[in-house]
């Protein structure tokens, strides 16, 4: 990247130097800031690459720099985004995308349809519903410079919602030599067409980021809705300046050092509703789901007794304290594995969850095969919701008369060791805890953690046939009505079963200054509309 | 004294060899998987095994060792396996902050040391002696962190004086730089401050029983200041000594002050290093720190020659 | 810790003169107290830590990891004298039970590392050939700074009480060894010592008569300034997060949980941190007491 700071400080100065005297410099320091607005997001950019890295904070930086074919709006429906229109034969087999006018990347190049061919190939190979369209697929071609044909074997009638969803990894596009890169390698340039380019020298992992608005970006007219509609940057720069230290952000956002906190810790937030140049909201209606997964092919968790007995004595509401704090209009509990208020929510199956009895989940246990060999709880301290779970978790099986031998260790530890299927005694696992993003969670299109089919399903590999059918009913559902019949019966296999073991469902908040305005609610956080006054 | 200088410099390089080696084992030993941190909350274990293998996380230990060796020589401390940039250049982003807060901690300390120990010297045995003293145990005692939240909710957040966190690079100018420094290295100084002056008092009071100085004091100098200056030049190898020695602690509190203080310096790069299992980015760290610690030695150790023209090599 | 003699190749060995010079000689408990006012202090600090540590099941505390959500966070009051946290766990309790973790940690790494240090030291003053290995290796361990390498050590395991022990001590141990060494080529020259080689006494028997002896004073005051340290070494583990495991109540892990809250509860972090600090003072005032009564030189001064 070539674009620096000198540059842009060049581009100001023509701008706002020439028109005042140099005397009055603070008035001009005062119109850059007005202009860069300084962000804490909810963890380090670490990497950069949104196909190869899946974190929700690459995704989120992404979002600036790269954009996609299609965007979800704040309904989560797809909505064109890059593409002007499209064409799908009658049989359902051959898509046909035509890109908008006007399209181009950072470098200045423009955006060919044999960048998005390669982008979409790339993504492809690492998405899940981008692996289930390669499954299908024929071939993808760029058939001339603004249009691209997809074939298929097979319909694939979710294929707007592949390319518009929010969750990781997204459909961005790139120019064709970086998405050409390996897609287990990272990629070194960080070019996109998006409404913001990313300042890559300044880029100091783990303590910032930069953004500067992309003049030649075009948006489209209408208005900006999540990943849909026009996305206008009303600031010139967005810094992203990580706080590992919650009080620490805390006070920075209190002194006006940092303008917007992506997800303050809900026992700072009556501090800074105090005060009165502060703004507090919930970040994302769409909140998340707690949930720990138990390996189902080791003992003790490969008896469903045990893994029901542990489902019975649960109480969320113990686990949504210690995540969310005091304030009980943060969290609910969930009987069952999908999003609360979104469509296919459903309770069928749930009793297990609103049971909460120690006494029954010990008899169950006496049931059970479990003869008091120690569960193997894996549980990652450098992530707060991890965290608190596995604290909680410890309690409840102590609780329920079970040995745990309760390994604290780091993000990192957790992700090498839950994909070792040994028996936890030889380097694997009983128990890991996690979270999924709401938005992940409204149907099983992107919903990798609910998925049963053995092997091949994510850490825990659990294998229930029934859950798989449902999953696939809903994928060939047409209508709602036909969707809600398969998430009623999935959730209540699931839960029989314990796919895994959900521990609420919570919300998080955010925080700005209240010289900033256009926050809104969301998956992410969205800086199109938002803009600063001094 | 030109072989001594130089006999001390190529004592360093078998230091730094066996640092190497120390460093290199001790990650290599790691369990900790950055293969899956990368991969994601989402992978499936094909894609941990294959990002592993580009990584070559797979090959053997001597293998690794002689490669990262070479590379070390020729001043490549390897690439970040989570940024995907080299580990110099992540170095050289993040030196600055840490340079500027060690030196202004430096400077501070002896500043507010030596002058304390010269005092509690000189009034030796009285309660200004015995309260300086005892400030100083408690300097060694409360930890750094604990120091860091209470000047930072003091003069920050309730009489809002000082920025509460960050840094602003000096080119932005010597004001904005020092006020982003003043509290860290105050929290960061404490210890140090302690050392250096009870290394001041006591090397103070050692030299004072020297039988020249008694003669001094015998011809009517008394407890003059003209005393005590000269005092302090004859007792200033033992603080040069302790200044080098308590890098070692500085470096240490860095790690911590700049979490405190969300400073983006090598401490905290050493930190989030360390919870990601980065394994380039720990080895060059720990390298580079321990590399710092024995130059700063090495020039002590050289200053002798010049501090005290007694010492002969 | 003021780590002056560890024998570099440095021209500079500082003695500290005391601290505390005491005021008036006068007999009995009383007058020891007053001779030695810095080790009554210390012991008197430290020995109340101890029945804490000891008694604490019975000093009206609960089970420190029993959670109640319910009642998180309340300020210290009847019910929670210290507070409760972020799980409602009973801050008094905690840090009533953290006082064993830390006191364990001290003492602990202060034995290992003196006998670890010992032995090598030893090994090196009477060993020529493996004097320069150990020396060397001494040498470059010395040159990494202790925290780095105690977090680098503790990156390569799981967080334990005892992996906590062995990091820190691994890097402390260097110094002693260091230590030790000097003491034992100066005894060697003395002519006492020529004397008993010349006469063919066996080396276990000079090194118990004549080498041990010498050792052991520099040896205890360098061990209590270990401890001082290795208990502010294990909080800033725990604190950073690379310590002991969470499911044990620390004094470091009890402060990384509150410090987010720090503005709002500042008790989660206060009790622990003046616990902390006490107990650090403590063992430093017994040390730096120590050090004066077992330097001969210490009298010079006077």
């Amino acid at each position: 990247m070539t674009f620096s700071r000198r540059t842009a400080l060049k581009g100001l100065g023509s701008a706002g130097l020439l028109a005042s005297s140099g005397l009055h410099a603070p008035a001009i320091s005062q119109g850059v800031a007005a202009k860069t607005l300084k962000f804490v997001p909810q963890s380090n950019l670490a990497n950069f690459d949104p196909i190869w890295g899946t974190q929700y904070v690459v995704r989120n930086a992404a979002a600036l720099v790269w954009d996609t074919l299609y965007g979800v709006d704040d309904k989560l429906q797809p909505q064109r985004q890059m593409v002007e229109g499209e064409e799908v034969s009658a049989d359902g087999l051959v898509w046909t995308f035509k890109l908008r006018d006007g399209l181009k990347f950072h470098d200045g190049e423009k955006v060919l349809a044999k960048d998005v061919v390669a982008s979409m190939d790339r993504w492809s190979q690492r998405d899940p519903m981008g692996l289930m369209i390669r499954g299908v697929q024929n071939e993808l071609v760029a058939v001339d410079d603004r249009t691209f044909k997809w074939s298929l074997k097979k319909p694939y009638p979710k294929m707007l919602l592949a390319l518009a969803k929010n969750n990781a990894p997204c459909s961005f596009v790139m120019p064709e030599r970086i998405a050409k890169t390996d897609a287990f390698k990272q990629i070194t340039e960080y070019i996109g067409s998006g409404p913001m380019k990313f300042a890559k020298s300044e880029w100091v992992p783990g303590a910032k980021a930069v953004f500067e608005k992309f003049a030649d970006y075009v948006p489209r007219s209408e208005p900006a809705s999540w990943l849909a509609g026009g996305k206008r940057m009303l600031v010139d720069r967005v810094e992203w300046i990580i706080m590992p230290d919650p009080a620490t952000a805390a006070a920075a956002l209190q002194s006006g050092e940092v303008d917007w906190w992506e997800n303050p810790i809900s026992d700072l937030v009556p501090l800074l509703k105090k005060n009165k140049n502060i703004n507090v909201d919930i970040a994302d209606p769409l909140g998340n789901i707690g949930s720990f997964r138990m390996n189902h092919l080791q003992a003790p968790f490969n008896d469903v007794k045990v893994r029901r007995a542990v489902l019975t004595a649960l109480n969320q509401e113990d686990y949504m304290r210690a995540l969310v704090g005091s304030d009980d209009t943060l969290w609910k509990p969930v009987p069952g594995y999908f999003t609360p208020n979104t469509p296919l929510y459903t309770e069928e199956g749930g009793e297990i969850l609103k049971m909460r009895n120690i006494e029954a989940a010990k008899k169950l246990l006496a049931e059970s095969s479990y003869k008091g060999e120690p569960v193997v709880c894996v549980v990652a301290q450098d992530q707060p919701i991890t965290k608190a779970q596995g604290d909680v978790t410890a309690d409840l099986l102590k609780k329920i008369g079970m040995t745990v031998d309760f390994v604290a260790t780091d993000w990192g530890t957790v992700g090498a060791r839950r994909a070792k299927k040994d028996a936890p005694g030889q380097g694997g696992w009983g128990m890991f805890h996690t979270w999924h993003a709401g938005a992940d969670c409204i149907n099983p299109a992107a919903y990798t953690a609910i998925r049963a089919n053995g092997d091949k399903a994510w850490f825990g590999w659990p294998d229930v046939p029934e859950v798989e059918a449902q999953v696939t009913a809903w994928f060939d559902a047409t209508d709602l009505a036909g969707e809600k019949a398969a998430i009623g019966k999935l959730n209540k296999a699931a839960l029989d079963s314990v796919v895994y073991a959900p521990t609420g469902f919570f919300l998080g908040y955010q925080a700005w200054r209240k010289t900033v305005s256009g926050v809104v609610k969301g998956p992410l956080p969205f800086f199109w509309d938002v803009s600063k006054t001094a | 004294m030109l072989g001594y200088v130089l006999r001390r410099i190529l004592s360093t390089v078998p230091v730094m060899a066996i640092v190497a080696m120390i460093v290199f084992s001790l990650l290599y030993l790691a369990p900790g998987d950055p293969a899956s941190v990368i991969a994601g909350d989402q992978a499936t274990p094909e894609d941990v095994a294959r990002i592993r293998a580009n990584l070559g996380l797979d090959r053997p230990f001597l293998v690794r060792f002689f490669e990262w060796s070479g590379q070390i020589v020729r001043g490549d401390l390897g690439t970040s396996i989570f940024t995907n940039l080299p580990v110099t250049s992540l170095i050289k982003q993040r030196i600055e902050p840490t340079l500027s807060l060690t030196l202004v901690t430096l400077i501070l300390s002896v500043l507010v040391a030596v002058p304390l120990g010269v005092l509690a010297a000189w009034k030796v045995g009285t309660w200004l002696d015995r309260g300086i003293m005892a400030l100083a145990v408690v300097g060694f005692s409360v930890p750094v962190f604990v120091v860091g939240y209470v000047l930072a909710y003091l003069f920050a957040l309730v009489l809002d004086w000082l920025p509460v966190q960050g840094y602003t690079p000096i080119a932005q100018g010597f004001w904005p730089w020092i006020q982003n420094l003043i509290l860290p290295s105050i929290a960061l100084g404490g210890i140090y401050i302690a050392l250096i002056a009870r290394i001041t008092r006591s090397a103070m009071l050692d030299v004072l029983a020297q039988d020249y100085i008694r003669t001094a004091r015998a011809k009517g100098l008394g407890q003059t200041p003209t005393l005590f200056v000269h005092a302090l030049k004859n007792a200033a190898v033992p603080i040069v000594t302790v200044i080098g020695l308590g890098m070692a602690l500085l470096i240490g509190g860095a790690v911590v002050t700049e979490s405190v203080f969300a400073i983006p310096g090598l401490g905290r790069l050493t930190v989030d290093a360390i919870l990601r299992r980065d394994y380039p980015v720990i080895q060059g760290l720990v390298l580079m720190f321990s590399f710092v610690y024995v130059l700063v030695n090495l020039l002590v150790d050289i200053s002798y020659t010049f501090l005290d023209p007694r010492i002969k090599y | 810790m003021v780590r002056l003699d560890t024998g570099r190749d440095s021209a500079a060995r500082v003695d500290l003169p005391p601290v505390w010079p005491p005021i008036r000689l006068r007999t009995g408990v009383w007058g020891w107290i007053a001779r030695y006012p810095s080790i009554a202090l210390g012991c008197f600090l430290l020995s109340i830590m101890l029945v804490g540590a000891v008694f604490a099941p019975w000093l009206g505390t609960v089970d420190p990891t029993a959670i109640a959500t319910v009642k998180r966070t309340r300020p210290p009051g009847a019910e929670y004298w210290f507070g409760s946290d972020m799980l409602g766990r009973d801050i008094y309790s905690r840090v009533l039970y953290g006082t064993r973790v830390s006191l364990l940690v001290g003492f602990s790494v202060a034995v290992v590392a003196s006998v670890v240090g010992l032995l090598l030291g030893l090994v090196s003053g009477f060993v020529r050939w493996a004097d320069g290995v150990i020396m060397r290796f001494m040498d470059g361990m010395m040159s990494i700074p202790p925290i780095l390498l105690a977090v680098a050590l503790m990156a390569l395991t799981r967080g334990s009480v005892g992996n906590v022990i062995v990091a820190i001590s691994v890097a402390e141990f260097p110094r002693v060894a260091r230590l030790v060494r000097g003491v034992v080529l100066s005894v060697r020259e003395q002519p006492f010592v020529d004397a008993a080689i010349a006469s063919g006494t066996r080396t276990p028997v000079i090194i118990w008569r004549h080498i041990l002896p010498n050792t052991l004073g520099p040896l205890i005051v360098q061990a209590t300034y270990i401890c001082a340290s290795a208990m502010i070494t294990e909080a800033i583990l725990s604190f950073i997060g690379a310590g002991t495991p969470p499911t044990i109540p620390s004094w470091g892990n009890i402060m990384a949980e509150g410090r987010a809250l720090w503005q709002v509860k500042p008790f989660v972090v206060f009790f622990p941190a003046i616990f902390l600090s006490i107990t650090v003072l403590a063992v430093n005032l017994l040390g730096d007491g120590l050090r004066d009564a077992l330097d001969p030189r210490g009298q010079k001064d006077r």
